[in-house]
C-alpha cells in the first residue's frame, strides 16, 4: 500500500499507517511529533488539539486518511524552548499552565481563535477554549494571559 | 517583608515552562526505549467473584505476544500501603476479585493492538459472589465479606473512636443541640495525564528502571521491590515530567509492578498507559463518606462540644484509608474553638474502586458538613454568620481538644478580610434575589506525620562541571512548581539569582530519599531540607577555597555567584571556575521533623510543626428556572506564613478552588453494579473554562518560625473551604440546605419547585399504564429475569479499536461502497460519535465511508422559499453564517450550543441528527435492551436515571439529545435521503424510529436538510439546560412563532432531551393560539408540555426544567 501524504507544519510527510489510524497516533508514534498529547482519545478533553485547515480539531478523532490532503499544524510549528513564540513566552511568564499536559492543545485552540478573530471578547475566548480541559489551573491565569496576548497583539508577531 | 529577600517572594515562572509550552517536555506517555513491548491489562468485569482459573495459553500464542502473566506470576506478597496491618492487595488478583476493574492478567506484545487483541483470548473462569456497593449494605448482617480483620466486624478495616474532654457531658450542658447527617459520593482526580509506566528490567545488570508519573518515587521503589521480591538497590525510579497528581498518583499505582513483571519475564522494556476509562476504573479516587455531625452550643454561641460519627467507603482495598480517617477526624476536633470533641469513624470496604488521597483527603467534605452546621447555629442564635465565625475562630496560643498547639494563627483576620473583599457588610441585608454569599474556614497541619518512616526529606546539591548547580530532590513536582520553589530556597540561601540552578526530581539513584509529594509536605519539609543543604554547600565551598587560598573558611565570601577571599580582587572565582579548579562535588543533607507523634489510635497530640489557616467567601447566583448555580466570585484569604512564590501560590489557589467548585456542584462517579457509568470526561463533569469565576487571593504572612523562611504549606489546602462556602452561598440563594454533595442543578431546581408541584397527568398517554406496570415489576421480576436471559442469549457489545477506512471521491462511489454486501458500513461525517461508538462496541462495523469532503453533500444555499444545508456541512460552518442567522437565528444560535469548538469544526448537521443514544448504561458496555436485544432489560429503570426521558419512554428510556432535532422539528425541516433507488424527502417528525435509529435504510445517505423560510414575520427561540456549556441537554425547547401583524398565527414547539423522539408540544401550541398571551396563560400553556409525563426516580427535575424553559422561550419570542 502506498503511503498517505499529509502536510504537517508545512512539510509533506508520508505515513504507512492504516488510514483509520487516528492522526494523533501517527503524529506521535510515526512522525515523532510528541508535543500533541492524548488525554482521553475520544474528543472530550482537547489535549490532542491540532489545526486542520486552520480549524481546531481533536486529532484523536481524525482518521489519518482524512488528514491526507489537509494542512495540519501542531504545537511543534510554533517555538522552541530557547526560542519561544511571544504567545508561549507570555503563557510561561504569567503562570498560565502548571503540569503542562493540556498546554499544547490549549495553545493550538488559542491560535485558531486569534487567527480567525484577533480581538476576541471574554465570551469568545471562553467559547473557543471550552473544549480544552485543564485540571491544574482553574483557567484563571490562562484567561489573564490571553487578555494580555490580545491587548499586546502577540499572535501577529 | 518580602523586600528583605532577593528570590523568596518572587513570582518565578516554573523551570519546566519553556519545555512544556512547546510540547518538548517528556512525560511517561512520550518515552520509548529500543526493543519496546506494549502492555495491556485484563480487568475484572465483576465487582466480586472467585477466580476459578486463568488460562493464558491462547493469549500467549497470539501474534506478537511475548509474555502473558497473572497473579500467580508474582510472589506471595501484598502491597504495604498503609502499613502491614492493612496490607490486603496483591500485585494482581489471585483467587478473588473485589471490584470491577481489578487487574487479573496482563500481556506484553510488539504492538498495542496485538496486546489488546490478546486480552480477548485470555480465558478467566469466575464464580460470581454477592457484592455490596455502599457502607450500609457492607455492614448489614449477612453481607458478603470483602475483608475480615481479626478484631473488627466484617468489612470494617479500621475504627477510630475518641472522646477528648468529655463530649457527651457537653451535650447535657448545651442550650442548643444541632444534629445532621451529610453524605457525598466519589470524586475522581482527573489528571490530564493518565497513569502509565515504562519499566525496563535488565537481567544482566539485575536492575529494574521505572519511569512513571508518581508523586512518591520513594514508595514506588519500596513497594515494587517488596511485591517482586527484589532488593531495594535493584529498583530505581527515574525522572519524568508529570501531568498532574492531586493525590491520584500517590503510593504505587498498580500498573507499575505489572509492567515490571512483564519486563522481567520478557527481558525487554514494557510500556503500559492507562486509557481514560481505565483511569476512572482503577485509579485512586477520593473516598465517599457519610457524616453525622452533632454540636452542643451554649447560650452565648460557644461550641461546648462537637461529636462526629462517620463512615468512610474504603472501596475494595486499603490504600490511604487510615490517613483519610486521620485527616477527617482532625477537622472535626480542631476547626474553630470547640470545648470538647469526639468522633467515631469507621473505614468500611465495598466492592468498588479503592480510595486514594485526592486533594484534601476528605477535609473539603467534612468541612462542608461542619460549616453547614456553623451556619445553622448562627441562624438559630440570630447572629451574623461571618461575625459568629470570627467569634469562634481558633486563636494563637490555643490548645485544641485534640491537643494541637496553635502557634501562629490569623484565622479571624482571614475571615474578616474575606468578608470585606466579598462585600458582606453592604450585601448582607440587601441580597438580590437568587443570590447568596457563603463563608467557610479551614485548618491544615503544615505537613503531617503521615508515614511510619517519620517525616523527613533529603536534598542534594551538585556543583556540576559547567558550574551550574543541580538541586536533587526525590520528591515529585506534578506541575505545582515545587521544583522551582526548591530552586528558590537554594538561590536565596546562596545569594544567587537562580538562573544557574537546575532541579532534578524523582530519580532514586541520583537524588537522596524524600517521602514524596503528599500531605502538603514539600514546601515545608523538603524546603527546610533544601535550606539546610544549601548551608552545607556554602560551608563546603568555603572549606575548599579556604584550603586553596590558605585562609580561614569564615573569611570566604560567596555572593551573586562569586566566591572570594573577602573582597579580594585576585582570589575570586565564579562557580564555573570553582568547578574547573576544584572539580564537581556534591553535598547532601537531611531535615527531620522532630516531634512527638500523635496517639496512633486516637490521633491525640500535635500532628505538625505548625498549622495553616484560611477562609473563603463565595458569591453565587442561582437560575430559578433551571437550578444552575453560577459561582460569581471566590475570595480566598490564606494565613500562609510566607509567600515563597506568588505566581505558583496563586496558581495553586485557583486550581484548588475550581476543583472545589466541581466537588461542590458537579463531580460524582455514578455506578451500576459496581462499574462506573460516567467514566468519561463529558459525563464526569469537571469544571471547564466557562465555569471559571472571578477569584481574588490575599495572603496574610504570619511568618511561622518553623517553616522555611517562615512558610507554611500552600498548595493542597485551597480546596478545603470551597465546597462549604459554595454550599452555604447556595443555601442563602435557594433557601435550602443540602445534605449531600454534589449539589446539582437538579437538586436545586427540585428544592425551589418543591412547593409548586406540576400536574403531570400521565394517563394522557395510555401507553404509560403499561410502562408503569412494567416498572413496578422491574425490581422483583423483570430486571433480574431479563438480565439473566440477556446474559445468556443477548448480543454482547464488541468494542473494536479499528475499522476499514474508505474515502470515496463522489456521492455515487459512496453509495456503491455502502451497498457492498459483504460488509457492514456506515458513513462518517465528523466521526465524533461514530468512532467513539465503535470503540465502545455500540456500532459494529467493518467499514466506515468518509463523506465529509463530498461536494454533493456540502454547502448552504439560500433561495426565496427555503434553505438547503448539505448533510455534511459542519456545525461550525452553519453557526458562522450571518445570513442564516438573519433568517433563522434559532438555527445558528441553537447549534452554537453543541459541544465544543473542536467538535463543531468537524461534526455535521446530519451526524448530529443521526448519532446514537447517550444513555450511560448503553454507552458503558452494559447489556441493555438496545445494546443486547429483546432479551435484555433497560438499566435506567432501576439505575441512576437522572438523564433519561420523562415522556414517551418504553422499553428504552434514552432521550433524544441531538440539539438539531428539536430545532429542525420546530422549523418544519425536511431530511433529503438519497440511495440507489433515488431520492426521498422525510419530514423531521417522521425521521426517527427511536433516538439513534432513523428511517435511513442501509445503502442510503442523508443528502441535505431543507429548512423552509418564513412567509410571515416570525420569532423563534431555543432554550437549553445542560450540565456544562456544550454538554448534551438535560432538557431543551425550540419555539417558532408566526405572526399576522400582532396576532399569533401559528406556533411550533419542539422538546428535546426529555423523550426518545423530538416531541411537538401540541397541547401547549393549541393553548397559546386559543388564549390571549399573558404571563399567566403562558405559564399555564407551558405547563402542558409535561402532560403525559411519567418520570423516573431521579429525573423529576426535567419536568420543571421543561416547563420553565418553555415559558422562557415563549417569552423571548414575544420580546420582538
Amino acid at each position: 500500500m502506498t503511503g498517505l501524504q499529509v502536510d504537517v507544519n508545512g512539510k509533506m510527510r508520508e505515513t504507512n499507517c492504516d488510514p483509520a489510524t487516528p492522526l494523533v497516533t501517527v503524529l506521535r508514534e510515526e512522525l515523532n511529533l510528541r508535543g500533541t498529547k492524548i488525554g482521553c482519545g475520544n474528543g472530550e478533553c482537547g489535549a490532542c488539539t491540532v489545526l486542520m485547515d486552520g480549524r481546531a480539531v481533536c486529532s484523536c478523532l481524525v482518521p489519518v486518511g482524512r488528514a491526507a490532503g489537509r494542512r495540519i499544524v501542531t504545537i511543534e510549528s510554533l517555538g522552541e524552548p530557547d526560542d519561544l513564540h511571544p504567545i508561549q513566552k507570555k503563557l510561561v511568564e504569567r503562570g498560565a499552565f502548571q503540569c503542562g499536559f493540556c498546554t499544547p492543545g490549549v495553545v493550538m485552540s488559542l491560535l485558531a481563535l486569534l487567527r480567525h478573530n484577533p480581538q476576541p471578547t471574554d465570551a469568545d475566548i471562553r467559547n473557543a477554549l471550552q473544549g480544552n480541559l485543564c485540571r491544574c489551573t482553574g483557567y484563571v491565569k490562562l484567561l489573564e494571559s490571553i487578555g494580555e496576548i490580545v491587548r499586546e497583539g502577540l499572535h501577529e508577531r | 517583608m518580602s523586600a528583605d529577600f532577593r528570590v523568596i517572594g518572587q513570582p518565578r515562572p516554573q523551570l519546566d515552562g519553556p519545555a512544556k509550552v512547546t510540547g518538548k517536555a517528556e512525560y511517561t506517555h512520550d518515552l520509548t526505549l529500543p526493543n519496546l513491548l506494549h502492555g495491556a491489562i485484563l480487568r475484572s468485569p465483576y465487582p466480586h467473584a472467585r477466580i476459578k482459573s486463568v488460562d493464558l495459553s491462547k493469549a500467549r500464542a497470539m501474534p506478537g505476544v511475548v509474555v502473558a502473566i497473572s497473579g500467580e506470576d508474582f510472589p506471595d506478597k501484598k502491597y504495604v500501603n498503609a502499613g502491614p496491618v492493612y496490607a490486603d492487595r496483591f500485585a494482581m488478583a489471585r483467587d478473588r476479585v473485589r471490584f470491577v476493574g481489578e487487574e487479573v492478567a496482563a500481556v506484553a506484545a510488539e504492538t498495542l493492538g496485538q496486546a489488546q487483541a490478546a486480552l480477548a483470548a485470555i480465558n478467566v473462569e469466575y464464580e460470581t459472589l454477592a457484592a455490596v456497593f455502599d457502607v450500609e449494605a457492607a455492614l448489614a448482617p449477612g453481607a458478603p465479606v470483602i475483608h475480615q480483620k481479626p478484631d473488627l466486624p466484617p468489612n470494617i478495616t479500621q475504627q477510630s473512636v475518641a472522646d477528648f474532654g468529655g463530649v457527651e457531658a457537653a451535650f447535657e450542658d448545651a442550650e442548643h443541640i444541632f444534629d445532621a447527617t451529610f453524605e457525598h459520593g466519589i470524586v475522581a482526580p482527573v489528571c490530564l495525564e493518565t497513569n502509565g509506566v515504562l519499566a525496563s528490567f535488565d537481567a544482566a545488570a539485575g536492575s529494574l528502571n521505572i519511569w512513571a508519573p508518581t508523586q512518591a518515587p520513594f514508595f514506588v521503589r519500596k513497594e515494587v521491590a517488596h511485591v517482586m521480591e527484589l532488593s531495594l538497590e535493584e529498583v530505581q525510579v527515574r525522572s519524568v515530567v508529570i501531568g498532574g497528581g492531586f493525590g491520584g498518583k500517590s503510593q504505587s499505582p498498580e500498573p507499575i509492578a505489572i509492567a515490571a513483571m512483564l519486563s522481567m519475564q520478557a527481558g525487554r522494556p514494557v510500556k503500559i498507559l492507562l486509557n481514560r476509562q481505565e483511569e476512572f476504573l482503577s485509579g485512586k479516587s477520593d473516598h465517599a463518606k457519610k457524616m453525622r455531625v452533632r454540636s452542643a452550643v451554649a447560650v452565648d454561641g460557644s461550641i461546648l462540644g462537637r461529636h462526629t460519627e462517620f463512615w468512610v467507603d474504603n472501596g475494595a482495598y486499603t490504600h490511604m484509608g487510615p490517613a483519610y480517617i486521620s485527616a477527617v477526624r482532625q477537622r472535626t476536633c480542631n476547626l474553630y474553638r470547640v470545648g470538647a470533641a469526639g468522633f467515631d469513624g469507621k473505614l468500611v470496604h465495598t466492592n468498588k474502586i479503592s480510595g486514594g488521597s485526592y486533594r484534601g483527603m476528605g477535609s473539603p467534605q467534612i468541612i462542608w458538613a461542619i460549616e453547614t452546621q456553623i451556619d445553622e447555629i448562627a441562624e438559630k442564635l440570630g447572629k451574623d454568620k461571618l461575625a459568629y465565625r470570627i467569634e469562634i475562630a481558633n486563636q494563637p496560643g490555643d490548645q485544641t481538644p485534640m491537643g494541637w498547639n496553635i502557634g501562629t494563627c490569623a484565622l479571624a483576620e482571614c475571615l474578616a478580610e474575606a468578608g470585606r473583599r466579598i462585600g458582606w457588610a453592604g450585601k448582607k441585608d440587601a441580597m438580590p434575589a437568587n443570590r447568596g454569599i457563603g463563608f467557610a474556614a479551614m485548618i491544615n497541619p503544615s505537613v503531617g506525620m503521615l508515614y511510619a518512616e517519620g517525616n523527613f526529606a533529603c536534598v542534594s546539591i551538585d556543583l556540576m562541571a559547567d558550574g551550574r548547580l543541580r538541586v536533587g530532590t526525590q520528591s515529585a513536582d506534578c506541575g505545582t512548581s515545587q521544583n522551582t520553589v526548591m530552586g528558590q530556597f537554594v538561590a536565596e540561601e546562596l545569594g544567587l539569582s537562580g538562573e544557574q540552578i537546575d532541579v532534578l526530581h524523582m530519580d532514586t539513584e541520583e537524588t537522596p530519599p524524600d517521602l514524596g509529594s503528599a500531605a502538603s509536605r514539600v514546601t515545608f519539609v523538603s524546603g527546610n531540607a533544601a535550606i539546610k543543604t544549601a548551608k552545607v554547600f556554602r560551608a563546603k565551598l568555603a572549606a575548599r577555597l579556604a584550603k586553596r587560598w590558605d585562609v580561614s573558611p569564615s573569611e570566604i565570601k560567596f555572593d551573586n555567584g562569586i566566591a572570594s577571599y573577602k573582597d579580594d580582587n585576585v582570589r575570586r572565582l565564579t562557580l564555573a571556575e570553582v568547578a574547573t579548579q576544584e572539580g564537581p562535588f556534591r553535598v547532601e543533607d537531611r531535615y527531620d521533623i522532630d516531634m512527638p507523634r500523635p496517639d496512633p489510635k486516637t490521633g491525640y497530640g500535635d500532628y505538625a510543626a505548625t498549622y495553616g489557616f484560611g477562609a473563603q467567601a463565595v458569591e453565587v447566583e442561582v437560575d430559578p428556572a433551571t437550578g444552575h448555580v453560577t459561582v460569581l466570585k471566590v475570595v480566598v484569604v490564606q494565613d500562609i506564613g510566607r509567600v515563597i512564590n506568588p505566581l505558583a501560590l496563586d496558581g495553586q489557589m485557583h486550581g484548588g478552588i475550581v476543583q472545589g467548585i466541581g466537588m461542590a456542584l458537579r463531580e460524582e462517579l455514578t455506578f451500576e453494579n459496581g462499574a462506573p457509568v460516567n467514566a468519561s470526561l463529558i459525563t464526569y463533569k469537571v469544571p471547564r473554562i466557562q465555569d471559571t469565576p472571578e477569584i481574588e487571593t490575599a495572603y496574610i504572612e504570619t511568618n511561622d518560625p518553623a517553616g522555611p523562611y517562615g512558610a507554611k504549606a500552600g498548595g493542597e489546602h485551597s480546596i478545603n473551604p470551597t465546597p462549604a462556602a459554595i454550599a452555604n452561598a447556595v443555601a442563602q440563594a435557594a433557601f435550602t440546605r443540602f445534605r449531600k454533595l454534589p449539589i446539582t442543578s437538579a437538586d436545586v431546581l427540585n428544592a425551589l419547585e418543591e412547593k409548586k408541584p406540576l400536574a403531570l397527568k400521565p394517563w394522557k398517554r395510555p401507553y404509560n399504564l403499561e410502562v408503569a406496570a412494567a416498572r413496578t415489576l422491574y425490581p422483583s421480576v423483570l430486571f433480574p429475569g431479563l438480565r439473566k436471559l440477556g446474559g445468556a442469549v443477548g448480543r454482547k457489545p464488541k468494542p473494536k479499536s479499528t475499522y476499514e477506512y474508505v474515502c470515496p471521491d463522489d456521492l455515487q462511489e459512496a453509495l456503491q461502497e455502502l451497498a457492498k454486501p459483504e460488509r457492514t458500513a456506515k458513513v462518517m461525517g465528523g466521526g465524533t460519535d461514530l468512532q467513539v461508538g465503535i470503540r465502545q462496541g455500540i456500532y459494529e462495523l467493518d467499514a466506515v465511508v468518509d463523506i465529509s469532503s463530498l461536494d454533493e453533500l456540502r454547502g448552504i444555499t439560500i433561495d426565496e422559499s427555503q434553505i438547503t444545508i448539505g448533510a455534511a456541512t459542519t456545525i461550525a460552518e452553519i453557526v458562522e453564517r450571518d445570513d442564516l442567522r438573519a433568517i433563522h437565528p434559532m438555527l445558528t444560535d441553537g447549534l452554537a450550543k453543541i459541544a465544543t469548538a473542536q467538535i463543531r469544526n468537524v461534526a455535521t448537521i446530519a451526524g448530529d441528527l443521526s448519532q446514537e443514544k447517550r444513555c450511560w448504561f448503553f454507552r458503558s458496555g452494559v447489556q441493555c435492551y438496545k445494546a443486547g436485544g429483546m432479551s435484555c432489560p433497560c438499566y435506567a429503570v432501576l439505575g441512576d436515571n437522572r438523564h433519561h426521558s420523562i415522556l414517551g419512554a418504553g422499553r428504552c428510556s434514552a432521550p433524544c439529545v441531538a440539539d438539531a432535532a428539536p430545532i429542525l422539528t420546530a422549523l418544519d425541516a425536511v431530511v433529503v435521503v438519497v440511495g440507489a433507488g433515488g431520492r426521498r424527502r422525510v419530514p423531521l417528525r417522521e425521521f426517527y424510529v427511536w433516538f439513534g435509529e432513523t428511517v435511513v435504510r442501509p445503502g442510503e445517505i442523508i443528502q441535505a436538510i431543507e429548512v423552509p423560510r418564513d412567509r410571515m414575520r416570525s420569532t423563534q427561540a431555543f432554550e437549553k439546560s445542560a450540565g456544562w456549556d456544550g454538554d448534551f441537554a438535560d432538557a431543551s425547547v425550540a419555539v417558532h412563532m408566526s405572526w399576522d401583524g400582532a396576532a399569533l398565527s401559528s406556533v411550533r414547539i419542539s422538546l428535546g432531551a426529555v423523550s426518545p423522539l423530538p416531541v411537538r408540544a401540541v397541547a401547549t401550541e393549541t393553548a397559546l393560539l386559543k388564549n390571549a398571551l399573558t404571563a399567566e396563560t403562558i405559564r399555564v400553556a407551558a405547563g402542558k408540555t409535561v402532560h403525559g409525563a411519567l418520570p423516573l426516580a431521579d429525573n423529576k427535575h426535567k419536568s420543571h426544567l421543561l416547563v420553565n424553559l418553555t415559558e422562557r422561550a415563549i417569552k423571548r419570542c414575544l420580546l420582538d
